[in-house]
């Protein structure tokens, strides 16, 4: 595994509440996984704001949001970043979350597509169009390199089964 | 060490309402375990300088909480038909958990003394003894003995279980409609063959320490709004049954025979002169073979050119046919008090309009009875 030479600048803004596993090994490729839940917030004016919390109380049913954060730490531009992320067991695919790019899904974790063009085969023969239940994993690619300093996000939703 | 960031951009978004349904669909059983621990983790690939690269993400985890849902519902058409004082008279119910994860549940007859609505009719009489017994063996069928659990012993996702609510019917007269209902509250399962402390749903307000299960009540009101037997997401369930003295009536008969006992000239084949002694004979039967008649009561006038023989009133197993009337009857007085009278049957004669009365204590489910009186033709 790749060691990084540089020592970590990254400062913490905010604390996440969520209880990150220890980090993984320190490459100038940062990602964060979280997953989160919409809350519904009164706003002052009286309207109602859908926000993101971190997934405390989930029960079978409910959604969740995926929530994964880049940033490349290093003093060097990465190239064709790519970020895999298996669906957890238990959890089902439903669509890309607001806001962000829409992910290129698999149902093996070796064929990446658009969802509308991927197919399953059926066990009498034939196939038929793959739905969200079907994906498995899902990757994003960065079709830019990372430059020194920059990150995103990309986002997912699911529902727990 | 890694260094959490902040997200940068809330995300937010509407397209919401689709995304659950086909989740909410599935059965207990295919739900995620309450306890579960799920964890996400990504994967990157990247160069640096055209050199391949690795990295992987930090794991998110959650745990599954415990999403309490069930229903309880009766399982009888109608009321479970008794009879005055009938012992272990049973409703019965069902219990599905549709929790995602294994639960006792504790049992809770009621009676509902006032009409709740949701059945037929109006209650007008309590039960005696009420009690609810899990169906142990699993039979549909209570059996005394054998169904002894009183509450819902670990009962497995998408598992249902009879439950009876066992009562005596009191010996009311009067009494037509009982209606009684189980009370069902969800209860906490992990040790077999020990009884669960009632769930408390973890309060929403509460900062969740992650990596606990919370507890949340999913459960329907399962007696609608009208009723508040139960209301929605409490962790309890209620279903109402009812029990109902259906016999009110019996198929009671009477025949009536003459025969004629001496006429002071024949020894054989008396003759229906003046002078001679008849024999009236009152055969009660009762031909419905479950349900005994109480109180029968007979009225018979002393037809004209007919003297009552007073004294002569016997009631008593009937005897065989035309030849005794009254196999081993017990003599009755004519007076009309029968404060000496202990063997429940009592009769009068009443002189001036000749009417006799007999009143006999209870006609056996099946069975007769007979009086019998004598007159002399005038």
């Amino acid at each position: 595994m790749f060691r990084s030479p540089f020592p970590l600048t990254a400062v913490a803004l905010a604390a996440v509440a969520l209880p990150a596993a220890a980090a993984a090994a320190p490459g100038p490729l940062q990602i964060s996984s979280r997953v989160m839940v919409e809350t519904r917030a009164r706003a002052a004016d009286g309207t109602t704001r859908l926000a993101l919390a971190p997934a405390r109380r989930v029960v079978p049913g409910d959604r969740v949001t995926v929530v994964l954060a880049y940033r490349n730490t290093g003093a060097q531009p990465l190239a064709g970043v790519t970020l895999d992320n298996p669906i957890p067991r238990g959890l089902v695919y439903r669509a890309p979350a607001p806001g962000s790019a829409a992910p290129a899904v698999s149902l093996d974790g070796r064929r990446y597509a658009a969802l509308d063009q991927l197919r399953v085969a059926l066990p009498g023969g034939g196939t038929r169009a793959a739905v969200p239940d079907d994906v498995t994993h899902v990757r994003w690619r960065l079709d830019r390199p990372l430059t020194a300093g920059g990150g995103g996000e990309f986002a997912f939703q699911a529902v727990l089964h | 060490m890694f260094v959490k960031r902040a997200l940068a951009v809330m995300l937010a978004g509407t397209a919401t309402l689709a995304l659950a349904t086909a989740a909410q669909a599935q059965s207990a059983a295919s739900e995620t375990t309450a306890g579960t621990s799920i964890s996400n983790t990504a994967s990157a690939t990247y160069t640096v300088n055209g050199a391949p690269q690795t990295a992987t993400s930090t794991t998110a985890t959650f745990v599954v909480d415990r999403k309490v849902n069930f229903t309880v519902v009766t399982t009888q058409t109608g009321f479970t038909q008794v009879n005055l004082g009938q012992q272990d008279a049973v409703t019965t119910f069902r219990v599905t958990n549709l929790t995602n994860g294994v639960q006792d549940f504790l049992l809770d007859p009621d009676q509902q003394n006032i009409s709740v609505g949701i059945l037929p009719g109006t209650d007008n009489f309590d039960l005696t003894n009420l009690r609810a017994f899990a169906d142990s063996n699993n039979n549909g069928i209570y059996d005394p003995g054998v169904d002894t659990a009183t509450w819902i012993d670990e009962l497995a996702p998408d598992a249902s279980v009879t439950v009876f609510i066992v009562g005596n019917v009191p010996n009311q007269a009067g009494a037509q409609l009982a209606f009684d209902s189980l009370h069902v509250t969800a209860a906490a399962g992990g040790s077999t063959a020990v009884k669960g402390t009632a769930l408390v749903a973890t309060d929403l307000n509460l900062g969740n320490a992650d990596n606990t299960v919370d507890i949340v009540f999913a459960d329907d009101d399962s007696d609608g709004l009208l009723y508040l037997g139960d209301i929605a997401r409490n962790g309890q369930g209620r279903a109402y049954a009812g029990y109902q003295v259906v016999t009110t009536n019996v198929a009671l008969s009477v025949m009536k025979s003459v025969r004629v006992l001496d006429d002071g000239v024949n020894t054989l084949n008396p003759k229906a002169i003046p002078g001679a002694t008849l024999e009236y004979c009152l055969r009660v039967a009762n031909a419905t073979l479950t349900t005994p008649a109480d109180a029968v009561t007979l009225t018979d006038i002393v037809p004209t050119h007919t003297t009552y023989v007073p004294g002569s009133i016997s009631i008593g197993t009937p005897g065989v046919l035309g030849i005794a009337c009254v196999a081993s009857g017990s003599p009755e007085d004519d007076d009309a008090d029968d404060s000496g009278d202990s063997d429940g049957a009592i009769a009068n004669y009443d002189a001036g309009t000749k009417t006799l009365t007999a009143r006999l204590d209870r006609v056996a489910g099946g069975g007769s009875t007979a009086v019998s009186f004598k007159v002399k033709i005038d």
